[in-house]
């Protein structure tokens, strides 16, 4: 294995890293297993960070890892300031941050507020004693009926934002499942155990929070109870806090709205006062039908729909992560379409979304994988990688809820892919075994043999996006080619130019695209430096195989320069 | 004829827009009007006379140049004896292509050409213009990603209807056509009792469109690559677009009705549509014989618009079809409202009902299923498919135009009937003379519709 030279994170501070980061997501149950108990845990993800170090990773996500009685996820978190004693300790993940760090990358961990498990002490304090001191942490009614407006999140398994608890004989309000009750934050004490709550992992060292849920914080009646006012104030003083107290820290926001309401959560237009960064949710679907219908429209027109952003901040795209592919930001007509499309049996589809990794949902293609990829590496944002996707692993639709796409990880052909030396019968989600997706076909350690890999390739491709800081940086301008199935823009920054042309369609394709604006200059190939024909103000004309794409970068010609 | 004439007798020939082609020119005389001295750009009226008698008025820009230009040499008309002597396509001479859009923010007016600037429209300067190399009968510059300049190159008397529409809509704010920018005009001679012509327009330039023909491609080619599924099947499936430019179609009607002149067409006018389109079937008897099993059908499908008592009429597009319509990153937006080009300008501005074009629209959809087809062996399957894929996406046009007028314009079968039957007809004689293998495309509608009819 080829280490990086670079070692640690820079002694300078940094406060934009994360404009330029690769972000990998991952599930601390389901990375390694260091104990043999049949779960990941810390010290299983700290023997494999000099393989993510090697993939080219900057920061890591963690989701919930908190003392939880795990029925969403470990979302459902019953003590926020304990590592759930499956995982390890506290040391544990003490060691983990310093190893990380020690390689140059940075750790951001999910961070709920909205609510917290029902098995949470707070709220067995206020069901059990209205008075005392967690009486009012959560939002109780004599009745069922208020907030109306407010929809609900889970169709599949809730009927009501309402559950009667009857301990305390009154109902207590949840924007999710009924055993996650959402914290009451119009109490001040509410907002100061939960600040106390994140200044206990900022100070053991975390890089940030993914805030999740936060469009839900506040209730309000006759609204929605969805991006309220007092919510974007409440966020903004956490950023106070947070930039007072520390510094390089960040915070991205998980808010599945419009990109036009998501902006909100970014704070003042000029300076950027709340969260650094957001997800860009609609982006992914569209991805997913435009190469579908073979046409750049659905993508042209959400980039073009995109606000613009504060100069600090930065959107997060992804293809894939552990939820479903969500289908909220999409109109009705579009959401049948990609259930249709993609979600053939009616087990792939969970609450609103598609519950595939991305091999599958391209049927193992590897050609629109790569294409998917490049993609997510050139659009506007920081990409977010799921752990897993960049071996092309598969997924189980017959497992529960969301854990078809959240199987171990697979690292070598052995027994339960390397993950874990349990018994099988011990792991807590068996890994994939299949004749197309199982360890023995799809392993790191298969591929880390093999350079035209997917994984080789992924790794070179998250390289080239680093020497290009355009990639991550600059503005995005469309290119205008006849061709609709061909999806072409120009990333901007400074003298960085590069070029990204991506062939949406199964067959070969033309382009001709209009880059008169850079009459006589030239196009290199980044992935093999391959110097293409200089420009000039006809329509440049590049053909691509099905599914093709190219990044170049331009440059003045040096005849004319 | 003078010097310059000569050197232009040998030259436009060769030029994709000159409509001439084939027939033999006797005489070639030109009338220069200066558009700038530095660089030198003229306008050229070109006055061509055929060995058949008939007359054209070509518009040609040139530039000059006191010395040859070793990178222009593709486009050079000649030389000629006075200075400046080298004599270049101005359309073509990249760095004399600001001059329109400078004339244009100037207000210029010299002799009889006017340039007029729409109110509030703002013109890019200092950008050079690069031609469109696509085009056929006209010739336009697109300037950044701002402007375009289409330049008409045959000269008639009275406006040009693409111009006379997009000044008039100028008002409606329509998303669904290209603002104007301006147009220049020249004057007739009132005395001689001459109308203006029209000699170029300035529209916005949409960055980024694809025409509506690439996109059904695209969709058809899907289809065909899926061997077992249905057009709501496959991803490609174009629906939800042709309804959406349905939409746009409607919108866009309702504003032209809106703004300019509509009417009724009585009994009369109707039979005189009837007799019409039956000339133009007896016509087409003679080059496509093949229609004449067809005919009596077809003659009957005319006839019953002859019981129609009056057909309300408006402006129409005249040409419609899926390569007049751009999708950008929102929306579809029609264009060139010139109407039909090889018809007389005061036919292209009379009213028409606007299931003409909605008629037009349609056969696209047809050409647009069928046409990676006729260079194959004869496939039923496939067949079959194309025509669900037109069946599915002639609906969701159609769909898509009664959501906003509130009426299936399938409704008024008839009319729209026999307009496809008269547009299906005058494809079929253009397939025969000019790509006699694309002919079973219009027959085979033909053939449809004959049916269709016989049912009822």
């Amino acid at each position: 294995m080829i280490l990086s030279t670079q070692q640690g994170l820079p002694s300078e501070p940094d406060p934009e890293w994360y404009k330029r980061a690769v972000f990998y997501e991952v599930l601390v149950r389901g990375f390694a297993d260091s104990n043999g108990d049949g779960t990941g845990d810390i010290q299983g993800m700290i023997g494999k960070l000099d393989y993510l170090q090697w993939l080219g990773i900057d920061c890591l996500w963690l989701p919930p890892f908190f003392a939880s009685p795990l029925r969403d996820g470990g979302y459902d978190v019953a003590d926020y300031c304990s590592v759930l004693p499956e995982y390890g300790t506290i040391e544990d993940f003490h060691e983990f941050l310093d190893a990380a760090h020690n390689r140059g990358i940075r750790v951001i961990i999910d961070f709920v507020m909205n609510h917290t498990s029902d098995q949470h002490a707070w709220f067995q304090a206020s069901r059990s004693d209205p008075d005392g001191p967690y009486g009012d942490f959560y939002v109780w009614s004599d009745k069922d009926t208020g907030y109306p407006d407010a929809r609900i999140i889970f169709v599949d398994t809730e009927t009501s934002n309402w559950t009667h608890d009857p301990v305390r004989n009154q109902f207590y309000w949840h924007r999710f499942f009924s055993h996650q009750p959402d914290l009451n934050f119009e109490n001040p004490a509410v907002q100061a155990a939960i600040f106390d709550s994140l200044r206990f992992w900022l100070d053991l060292g975390i890089d940030g929070f993914r805030l999740d849920a936060v469009p839900y914080l506040f209730e309000e009646e006759g609204t929605n109870c969805e991006n309220l006012p007092r919510t974007h104030e409440f966020l903004k003083r956490l950023r106070r806090m947070v930039d007072a107290e520390y510094t390089d820290r960040l915070l991205l926001c998980e808010a599945n709205q419009w990109p036009a309401d998501v902006v909100q959560y970014f704070g003042d237009p000029e300076k950027g006062d709340e969260c650094q960064m957001a997800f860009h949710f609609p982006v992914m679907p569209r991805l997913f039908m435009g190469v579908r219908r073979e046409s750049r429209f659905p993508i042209s027109e959400i980039l073009a729909q995109t606000p613009a952003i504060p100069p600090n901040c930065q959107w997060g795209i992804f293809l894939r992560n552990h939820d479903e592919l969500t289908l909220e930001m999409v109109t009705d007509e579009e959401r049948d379409y990609m259930w249709a499309e993609y979600a053939q049996d009616p087990r792939m589809k969970a609450n609103i979304g598609i519950r595939r990794r991305l091999a599958p949902l391209l049927d193992n293609d590897r050609n629109q994988l790569e294409l998917f990829t490049a993609l997510l590496l050139s659009l506007p944002g920081s990409p977010v990688l799921y752990y897993g996707d960049e071996i092309g692993m598969g997924d189980n639709i017959w497992l529960g809820d969301r854990d078809g796409v959240r199987t171990p990880m697979q690292w070598t052909p052995d027994r339960n892919g390397g993950f874990s030396s349990a018994d099988p019968q011990r792991l807590h989600l068996p890994p994939i075994s299949d004749a197309v997706y199982g360890y023995q076909a799809i392993n790191v350690e298969a591929q880390m043999r093999n350079t035209t890999s997917l994984l080789y390739w992924t790794r070179r491709m998250i390289e080239v996006r680093k020497q290009h800081p355009t990639l991550a940086l600059g503005t995005l301008t469309e290119v205008g080619s006849r061709n609709p199935t061909v999806l072409s823009y120009i990333r901007e920054y400074g003298d960085d130019v590069v070029l990204c042309v991506n062939n949406l369609s199964r067959f070969p394709q033309p382009a001709e695209l209009d880059l008169r604006r850079f009459d006589g200059w030239t196009p290199t190939e980044l992935t093999g430096r391959v110097v293409f024909p200089e420009i000039g103000v006809l329509p440049y004309m590049l053909t691509l195989a099905g599914h093709g794409f190219y990044w170049f970068q331009l440059s003045r010609s040096e005849s004319r320069a | 004829m003078s010097e310059l004439g000569d050197l232009l007798k040998e030259w436009m020939p060769e030029q994709r827009w000159f409509a001439g082609k084939g027939r033999v020119l006797s005489t070639v005389d030109t009338t220069a009007i200066e558009l700038s001295q530095d660089p030198q750009v003229e306008l050229h009226l070109v006055y061509v006379g055929y060995g058949d008698g008939g007359t054209d008025v070509f518009i040609v820009p040139l530039s000059r140049h006191a010395d040859r230009n070793d990178q222009l040499e593709r486009i050079l008309v000649g030389e000629v004896g006075e200075d400046p002597r080298w004599v270049y396509d101005a359309m073509r001479d990249r760095k004399v292509t600001p001059v329109w859009l400078e004339l244009f923010a100037a207000g210029h007016h010299h002799k009889q050409l006017r340039f007029h600037l729409e109110p509030g429209a703002e013109v890019p300067l200092d950008l050079p213009g690069d031609i469109v190399s696509t085009e056929q009968s006209n010739s336009s510059l697109v300037y950044g990603e701002s402007a375009i300049l289409k330049l008409f190159r045959r000269l008639e008397p009275g406006l040009n209807p693409d111009v006379e529409i997009h000044d008039a809509l100028h008002t409606r704010n329509n998303p669904h056509v290209a603002p104007l920018l301006g147009f220049v005009a020249i004057e007739g001679d009132q005395a001689k009792g001459q109308e203006d012509g029209t000699i170029a327009m300035l529209q916005t330039f949409l960055p980024a469109a694809s025409d509506g023909w690439s996109l059904a491609a695209a969709s058809i080619r899907d289809l065909y690559a899926e061997g077992d599924l249905h057009p709501d099947e496959v991803g490609g499936d174009f629906a939800s677009e042709s309804y959406r430019l349905g939409e746009a179609t409607a919108s866009v009607h309702a504003d032209l009705a809106a703004v300019l002149p509509t009417g009724v067409l009585d009994a009369d006018q109707v039979s005189g549509v009837v007799t019409g389109m039956n000339d133009r079937l007896g016509a087409a008897l003679d080059v496509v014989p093949a229609l004449l099993p067809y005919a009596d059908s077809l003659r009957a499908r005319f006839a019953a618009l002859a019981e129609l008592h009056e057909i309300p009429v408006q402006r129409v597009h005249g040409d419609y079809h899926l390569g007049q319509v751009l999708r950008t990153y929102q929306g579809w937006t029609i264009l060139d409202f010139e109407g039909e080009p090889a018809r007389p300008l005061a036919a292209r501005r009379g009213l028409d009902s606007p299931l003409r074009d909605i008629a037009g629209m349609l056969r696209s959809f047809d050409y647009a299923a069928r046409h990676l087809l006729v260079d194959g062996p004869t496939d039923t399957q496939l067949e079959y498919r194309a025509n669900e894929w037109a069946g599915r996406n002639r609906q969701a046009f159609c769909d898509g135009y009664a959501s906003v007028t509130g009426s299936d314009p399938g409704e008024q079968s008839t009319l729209l009937h026999a307009l496809e039957t008269d547009k299906a007809v005058y494809e079929a004689v253009y397939e025969a003379r000019n790509r006699p293998h694309w002919l079973p495309i219009p027959l085979g509608s033909l053939a449809k519709l004959a049916a269709s009819e016989t049912k009822r």
